[in-house]
């Protein structure tokens, strides 16, 4: 059974439908973005700690394993001169205080881009965590895509299953892939370490696919 | 300051905004709004709305002089920035300043009082599309959950063209307005567009310069008649004759497409001759059904018409002829088509006896009438028609030419009239009880089985016909009610009604008779409120004006309702007259001070914005805070009187206490702009508006293209495919898809066969003069919109003042004048058995003689003893139109209803002496 896991995002109004369901290619979706979402957090000790034990590699292949298109996983090294510190100052070097859609896209007002996400996340009966992360950080929209996905699964209503389709597509089209892709060349363009060298691109990849896949089933 | 630093500083700003007028011409124009620090600096026209489809000229600029000039209304002088109670009596002027809190306790009290000593329906709104969807949501919504009555639109107004209803089961004919681009004869008919379609007018242009042929119909030579191919000066209200005329030259000539007239109309079902009554299955098979009908096919004789489909499928239907049926009882009854009767009727139409009628040369009307026949032709129709007592017989006459050419559904055809664009989400709201898509899912699956439990009961009905019968549900539980009762009742028309010489000679009993047979057998049963014993005691009027507007006058207004009210609320931005005549005055936000949108119409198919490009001036507020603060404070002073619920007029239980935190949902709406974004995202989630619109793409893009007629019935009605790359042509769904019309017949029905009709041989279309409302005077006073204001929104606006003359005029013939000893400039008095009003004269040789005109518009409080232009307007409603319960002839909110006329009242005029 699987169920979503939200860090950045948190239930304001309860949707109808089952808190787990049986896993799925569509839980398989939601399951890839919870793992990306928690993958591009700012790293703390078990980040790392997962990072050499290979958890990451392991999770997304876990993740992936149902995707109803394919996703390579590949290898991820922490090299052995990599501590801790060094780890999260890769992070920091990369994307600064966090990967953020307004930074990313130069808003002159990020409280404006936050309010409309805010207000996206609302629509669909969810709120901002408001002690945790802004609303446009990649992690927050990845927890986004992560809830519709498993909505998406969870929900016997046809016309609700189109509803968060629908709204999957157009937020992949209009936020995580109107600034991701930048994100990423900007980032390695200054060299990454393996491990968000293999992060990024995993990122990158599955976006272009989830949005190709989520559109076969909507234009289908 | 330099000069030339003054200039450059009137064009300086720091801030763009979309802005639109949200006001009742319903174009709503994207214009780009720029602002330096809190200060409208001026607008312009948007112009950035891509073509359509390939070869056909896009919307842009959309836009006119009267948009142009909105942000110099911001600080005009009749703006109300605070709010104010009466002081002494009413209409004398005299206002004190009081806070929000007083204001909003003292309604809140008069409220109470109202609901606890006569019951909530004594507390009753009038409906407007005045001011926007954000300025109407909000009274709807608080009048629905107290159970009050809120005045439909149309009945106040007249705007929807009854025949249109009559001939199609919908008033929504309109085409998006590029379509007219497409037509190759275009008949402008009771319709000045060079006035009143300002942003659309370069389509005519463009059509002509690609070879169409621009004809103006109109009794005076008009703004639109300069720029049209051709002139047909018609006699005032005589049009019906005219066009039917014509139909009489289609068919005798045989030009009629005939094909065209078996799919889509009842031109080939069968009447019995002996009743003038449809043939009916019931008529010949034991327990047949009532709404089941039958044509003459040259194969096999009498056949079932086919009831889920326009397409005849094989069938042959006779148009002609006679033919005995043998009914269930075994008797024997001729029967004949309606094409034959309509033959025997357009008889009395021959060109020669119509040029007697309408005044227009036989050769003429033989001229016009191959045109259309051999053109795709497109009626540009106002809301004038409406307007008059038989302005339905017209509309009738003009869409059976329409039926016979084979000119409609099809591109560049059809009547330009109007129809209103379904965002789903604006009529899914009053149903929320929470936010977001899954409250969206469950109402929308909750219409969806209510609309299979029907079609279970009627596996042949369209989408649209359900959806009509769940309006038809919805209007017996919501508060909307046809004003005619009220007006009889409570407003002073009674005796106006009955007055048989202001009549159509025909109607054979009082008003009174045929409003009392009306309501005894139940046709307007749950919807003919207030009842004759609860009588009014609160009126809000938000936006609407209906001292100035209410065919009937001010002054029946004043002596018979207005001593009635306790509390006359009017929610506005300007003091109109109907301001200066209220007891409290509650200051709304202006266009360009608030988040809004307006009605979208299918003329551009677009949903506009309108931002908040400055904040509210003084203490103005929006409809949704004085509102929701109304509900909020009714609330508390329900708890602090320990009046905590009721039974409403429909025997359900109203909470009182509750009503604050419901008004808002808990909080979810606290914000008109929260509830336009939770309109644009449902209707997204319904398929009306691209996915992912919201209240943020609005605010960039200034204006979205719809991209589906939604669920309800309102868009359905348009019967076309929205395609993102193609004109939307009207009626596109019967022609090319054989879907059936929502009548009671299913096609296009030319033939009533309700008794009524048949009394006052109105059965088919025909032409009867104007009634003579008003009196036995030899002048007949005709209207129109002005080019300078819409409605009396501008009357106020100095810029807009200066276009014209600044006061109000009686445009008539320089023949008129001589006769009646007026010059120019002449202060004159314009007198009738109902009333009178002074104004000055505007004599022109563009007038006929016999004929006044008196544009819409101006304020009473502009004339002498602030006496208007409706107080020589009986205000009369045609009998006929207490039809109910026949098929499609029944009410539905903003539709079917009796309305008054405002048009054709017949006057004298005389110079008024200096004084």
């Amino acid at each position: 059974m699987f169920t979503y896991s939200l860090t950045g995002l948190e239930i304001k109004s309860a949707a109808d439908g089952p808190e787990e369901v049986e896993e799925n290619e569509t839980t398989a979706r939601s399951a890839v973005y919870q793992v990306l979402g928690a993958f591009f957090s700012a790293p703390d000790r078990d980040h790392f700690d997962r990072a050499g034990q290979g958890l990451w590699t392991k999770e997304l292949t876990e993740a992936a394993s149902l995707l109803p298109f394919p996703l390579e996983v590949g290898e991820l090294t922490l090299a052995s001169d990599v501590d801790p510190e060094s780890y999260s100052a890769e992070y920091a070097r990369l994307f600064g205080a966090g990967c953020s859609e307004a930074l990313q896209i130069g808003a002159e007002d990020r409280d404006d881009v936050e309010a409309k996400l805010r207000r996206e996340y609302e629509y669909f009966g969810l709120a901002v965590s408001t002690d945790r992360r802004a609303a446009d950080d990649l992690c927050t929209e990845c927890d986004f895509m992560q809830y519709l996905a498993f909505r998406e699964a969870a929900t016997g209503s046809d016309r609700l299953r189109a509803s968060y389709r629908k709204a999957q597509r157009d937020f992949l089209e209009r936020h995580l892939l109107s600034w991701v892709p930048d994100m990423v060349a900007a980032a390695t363009a200054l060299g990454p370490n393996a491990v968000y060298s293999w992060g990024l691109d995993r990122l990158d990849t599955f976006l272009r696919s989830d949005l190709d896949y989520v559109t076969a089933q909507l234009d289908g | 300051m330099s000069t030339e630093d003054r200039y450059q500083r009137r064009w300086c700003w720091d801030r763009v905004t979309w802005g639109t007028h949200c006001v009742n011409c319903l174009a709503t124009c994207p214009y780009r709004v720029f602002t330096l620090g809190d200060t409208v600096a001026f607008e312009e026209q948007g112009g950035t709305i891509e073509a359509v489809a390939e070869g056909v000229p896009d919307l842009n600029p959309l836009g006119c002089q009267k948009g142009s000039a909105w942000s110099v209304q911001l600080t005009s002088e009749d703006r109300v920035l605070h709010p104010l109670r009466r002081v002494g009596e009413r209409g004398g002027g005299q206002w004190e300043q009081i806070t929000w809190e007083e204001a909003l306790t003292e309604v809140a009290d008069a409220m109470l009082d109202t609901i606890d000593e006569d019951g909530v329906e004594s507390i009753v709104f009038e409906e407007s599309v005045e001011g926007g969807l954000l300025s109407q949501a909000p009274f709807l919504r608080l009048a629905g959950l107290l159970g009050a009555i809120t005045l439909d639109a149309n009945g106040l107004v007249n705007d929807l063209p009854t025949g249109h209803h009559i001939t199609f089961g919908k008033f929504s004919c309109a085409s998006t307005v590029d379509d007219t681009f497409r037509s190759e004869l275009l008949l402008q008919w009771h319709s000045n567009p060079a006035y009143t379609s300002i942003p659309y007018h370069h389509f005519i242009s463009e059509a002509r310069y690609r070879g169409a042929t621009v004809v103006a119909i109109a009794p005076d030579y008009n703004a639109s008649a300069v720029s049209s191919d051709m002139f047909v000066p018609v006699r005032p209200g005589t049009d019906a004759a005219l066009a039917l005329s014509m139909c009489e030259v289609v068919l005798s000539e045989g030009l009629a497409d005939l094909e065209f007239a078996s799919t889509q109309t009842d031109l080939p079902l069968l009447v019995r001759t002996d009743t003038g009554r449809f043939l009916r299955e019931r008529d010949i098979r034991s327990g047949g059904a009532e709404d089941h009908f039958f044509l003459w096919d040259e194969g096999n004789g009498i056949h079932d018409a086919p009831r889920a489909t326009l397409r005849l499928e094989g069938l042959k239907p006779a148009l002609r002829g006679r033919w005995p049926v043998q009914l269930a009882d075994g008797s024997t009854v001729e029967v004949t088509t309606v094409l034959s009767l309509l033959e025997e009727r357009l008889a009395d139409y021959v060109p020669e006896r119509a040029e007697e009628l309408c005044g227009v040369a036989a050769s003429t009307i033989r001229t016009l009438a191959r045109m259309v026949a051999g053109h795709r032709c497109k009626i540009l129709e106002g809301f004038n028609t409406p307007k008059y007592y038989h302005g339905d017989l017209m509309e009738r006459s003009m869409c059976l030419l329409l039926g016979l050419t084979g000119n409609w559904g099809r591109p560049g055809t059809g009547i330009q009239g109007l129809a209103l664009a379904g965002l789903d989400g604006y009529f899914l709201f009053p149903m929320k009880t929470k936010k977001g898509v899954e409250e969206t899912a469950r109402l929308l699956e909750g219409i969806e089985q209510a609309v299979e439990t029907m079609r279970e009961r009627d596996p042949e009905a369209t989408d649209e016909m359900l959806g009509n019968q769940l309006l038809a549900l919805s209007a017996s539980s919501g508060t909307s009610a046809p004003p005619v009762f009220f007006n009889y009742h409570h407003a002073g028309y009674r005796e106006t009604w009955n007055r048989a010489e202001w009549s159509d000679p025909t109607m054979k009993r009082t008003f009174d008779a045929y409003l009392s047979d009306a309501v005894r057998r139940g046709w307007w049963g749950g919807v003919a409120r207030p009842g004759a014993a609860t009588e009014p005691r609160v009126l809000f009027s938000v936006g609407t004006n209906p001292l100035r507007r209410a065919r009937g006058g001010r002054a029946k207004l004043l002596s018979n309702l207005w001593p009635k009210l306790d509390k006359v609320v009017v929610v506005d931005f300007r003091m109109s007259t109907t301001a200066l005549h209220a007891d409290l005055i509650l200051p709304s936000a202006m266009q360009y001070e608030r988040v809004n949108v307006q009605y979208p119409i299918t003329h551009t198919l677009r949903l506009s914005f309108s931002d908040a490009a400055t904040p509210p001036r003084g203490e103005s507020r929006t409809e949704w805070q004085i509102f929701s603060a109304l509900a909020k404070r009714l609330s508390e002073r329900a708890v602090e009187r320990d009046l905590l619920e009721y039974v409403d007029g429909r025997r359900q239980t109203r909470h009182l206490d509750r009503l604050g935190d419901d008004f808002v949902v808990g909080g979810d709406f606290a914000s008109e702009e929260v509830v336009l974004d939770e309109w644009v995202r449902d209707s997204a989630d319904a398929g009306t508006l691209p996915v992912g619109s919201s209240v943020e793409t609005l605010r960039r893009d200034g204006s979205i293209r719809f991209t589906g007629l939604g669920i309800f019935a309102p868009g359905l009605s348009v019967a076309a495919d929205v395609s993102p790359t193609d004109v939307m042509t009207a009626f596109g769904w019967h022609v090319d898809k054989g879907l059936p019309f929502p009548t009671l017949t299913r096609r296009a029905q030319f033939y009533i066969d309700h008794p009524w009709f048949v009394e006052a041989d109105e059965h088919l279309p025909r032409h009867k003069e104007p009634p003579r409302m008003g009196g036995d005077w030899p002048l007949l006073m005709t209207s129109g919109h002005s080019r300078w204001t819409v409605h009396s929104i501008s009357m106020g606006n100095r810029p807009l003042l200066g276009t014209h003359r600044g006061r109000p005029l009686v445009v008539m013939s320089e023949q008129d004048a001589v006769e009646c000893a007026v010059r120019e400039g002449d202060q004159v008095r314009v007198v009738n058995d109902h009333g009178a009003f002074e104004a000055m004269a505007r004599v022109t040789p563009r007038v006929r003689p016999g004929q006044l005109i008196v544009y819409n518009g101006f304020e009473p409080h502009m004339f002498p003893r602030w006496e208007g232009t409706n107080e020589v307007e009986p205000g009369m409603v045609k009998w006929l139109h207490l039809v109910g319960k026949y098929g499609h002839l029944r009410y539905l909110p903003f539709g079917w209803q009796p309305v008054p006329a405002d048009r054709a009242v017949f006057v004298r005029l005389e110079r008024v002496e200096a004084v």
